[in-house]
């Protein structure tokens, strides 16, 4: 036996040796995607479906005798025109972003300094605190939309998109205040104290030095304060009966059923053209979500 | 400057000054968020209870004291205690396979495979689709006449017949749980993933290295640390469970019959839609025993963990 076999031989080793962990990769992956194929069709299915019907014309839509997961006329526009045309979906946009906006102006007002000081100041009962206010995210408007009933229609912005904008914060700014607490808990207190000592004060420290290296903080609360109010059916269908005040997925879900009937189409037109935006923003940052929900401890 | 003298070593009075300076500017940076919370969460609250122990309605401002009759009046009325019932019968069932199908998914999706980020962001679209959007899909999908779900489950075998799915009042629960499930597995599994992806690996090598088979591994490693995270994400979602009223509002409406009405949607009901302020606040309070514990223990948990 020649050194040359040896060294061939063990070569051959080798070389079963990467296969066999090539195949059991193999194995391993097919198995992993075999178990997940029905998840991603039970998670698919209903928003292609409504992909679908966005798309169909009517005639399409209700024709029992042909195969309903895919077109048999021509893709059509038409649930869309009707809805920009024949509906208040404009307006229910416009409202959708001017609630949004307002929302975020007056969550971000209260969460952020909020979250400030429970993360850095040391205030005594602050974890207690920090606990109190995260107890409003826990308080579902299912107990708070009677009493604030009463508060909305004292204010006058009953039936307006203005009652969401009062309302809405009641949920945004526990959840902002807590993720505002653990993002300002990452930013190294040097930065703060350097600019103390160079004789800012500490609102000028925090305006000045803080908040700037915050922005990507601010921007996560921002998206949730969005995606959070997205989320609300419950105070839109109690607090705004005006059509053209409603936000999309009040509009969408009240003003598109006449009686019985219901206009699939532009429902699901409707429905989407928000939706998947929304779903994609939320996905983007469904860690953050995550994290912030459960604490600093699950990362 | 203040706080060069600080180290440099200064009066006490002269620290003190600056501590209470600090925490003056403390409490004024809470002021915003406590007061708003205060005014439209905790002075509501209240308010509640008081609105629950009088005869306010939507047509009446002057409210007499009534005493527990609104309570007595909603504990004899069976349409509460059926809302009662569905309301716990809705969240076990729901919540049970939620974490069942939750944990299973969260298993194959930690894996290290290929195309994962993308899978992932797939199988979370129930999750993050706005859930009044959800309801109005799954309406469509049991719709009495185009069911995709028929149409579907009847070739492959799975269904016999054309069932109505929101018509009947035991199709109907399970089929509301059934768009509960679908919306909130993606979220248990989310939130178990980000939780074993914190699990240090020495710790499951070093289980290794001591001859711990898969299953003791999983056994007496794995699931201790798994399940305080599985507990934190249900906990979560029966506080949304528990307050979600769109699924059930835009499916059946509690029809039929009643079968699946829910304390919210009959909170909204009498409270709302017949004016009966009182009594919908004594409805919607009848959540807050189910709710406190669920709360508690969702507090404590997390406390604890940010305690380790």
């Amino acid at each position: 036996v020649t050194g040359v076999d040896v060294l061939s031989d063990r070569a051959a080793m080798a070389a079963a040796g990467v296969r066999r962990v090539q195949t059991r990769e193999l194995r391993r992956h097919l198995l992993v995607y075999l178990g997940l194929i029905p998840f991603i069709l039970i998670a698919v299915f209903p928003v292609y479906w409504m992909a679908i019907t966005a798309f169909k014309s009517d005639n399409d839509l209700v024709n029992p005798a042909v195969f309903p997961f895919w077109f048999h006329q021509s893709p059509t526009l038409e649930h869309f025109t009707f809805l920009f045309q024949h509906t208040y979906y404009g307006s229910w946009l416009y409202n959708t972003m001017a609630i949004a906006f307002w929302v975020s102006v007056i969550t971000l007002a209260a969460a952020v300094p909020a979250g400030y000081a429970l993360a850095r100041l040391g205030l005594p009962g602050a974890e207690n605190m920090g606990i109190g206010i995260f107890l409003g995210y826990l308080i579902p408007p299912v107990l708070l939309f009677i009493p604030l009933s009463r508060v909305v229609s004292m204010s006058h912005l009953i039936e307006t998109k203005w009652a969401l904008v009062l309302v809405y914060p009641t949920f945004t700014i526990p959840y902002c205040t807590w993720l505002m607490s653990g993002f300002f808990k990452t930013v190294p207190p040097e930065i703060e104290e350097a600019a103390l000592v160079d004789g800012c004060g500490r609102l000028a420290a925090l305006i000045r030095v803080v908040l700037p290296v915050s922005i990507a903080g601010i921007l996560t609360a921002v998206i949730f304060a969005f995606t959070l109010t997205m989320q609300d059916f419950l105070y839109a269908l109690v607090y705004v009966s005006i059509s053209d005040q409603k936000p999309v997925p009040l509009g969408v879900a009240t003003d598109l059923i006449r009686g019985d009937v219901y206009f699939w189409g532009s429902l699901m037109a409707g429905a989407l053209f928000v939706g998947i935006p929304v779903a994609i923003l939320y996905s983007f940052f469904l860690d953050q979500f995550i994290a912030g929900i459960t604490g600093a401890a699950v990362k | 400057m203040a706080n060069v003298e600080l180290v440099t070593g200064v009066p006490v009075a002269r620290r003190e000054s600056i501590h209470r300076q600090r925490l003056r500017f403390g409490y004024s940076l809470l002021a915003p968020a406590v007061i708003f919370m205060a005014v439209l969460v905790g002075a509501p609250f209240f308010f509640s209870l008081y609105l629950s122990v009088s005869d306010a309605s939507v047509g009446n401002p002057v409210a007499r004291f009534v005493g527990l009759q609104n309570f007595e009046a909603v504990f004899r009325d069976s349409s509460f205690r059926q809302a009662l019932r569905n309301t716990v019968v809705f969240t076990v069932i729901a919540g049970i396979f939620k974490a069942l199908l939750g944990t299973l998914m969260a298993f194959l999706l930690v894996q290290e495979i290929r195309g994962k980020k993308l899978i992932r962001s797939l199988v979370v679209l129930p999750w993050t689709l706005p859930v009044t959007i959800t309801a109005l899909a799954w309406r469509w999908m049991f719709d009495s006449q185009f069911s995709a779900v028929n149409w579907v489950g009847t070739r492959i075998h799975l269904i016999h017949g054309w069932p109505n799915w929101l018509g009947e009042p035991g199709l109907a629960m399970a089929s509301v749980i059934a768009v509960n499930v679908w919306r909130g597995f993606p979220f248990a599994a989310i939130v178990l993933m980000a939780g074993m992806s914190a699990i240090p690996l020495e710790i499951i090598d070093s289980a290794k290295v001591d001859g711990a088979n898969f299953f003791l591994r999983y056994y007496y490693v794995i699931v201790p640390i798994i399940a305080p995270i599985l507990l934190v994400g249900l906990l979560f979602d029966t506080v949304f469970t528990l307050s979600d009223i769109s699924i059930v509002y835009l499916l059946t409406t509690g029809g039929p019959e009643g079968s699946t009405e829910i304390l919210p949607t009959r909170a909204l009901e009498v409270g709302i839609q017949a004016g009966a302020l009182g009594r919908g606040a004594a409805i919607s309070l009848a959540l807050f025993p189910i709710l406190l514990p669920v709360v508690y223990l969702l507090l404590r948990t997390l406390k604890r963990r940010e305690a380790l």
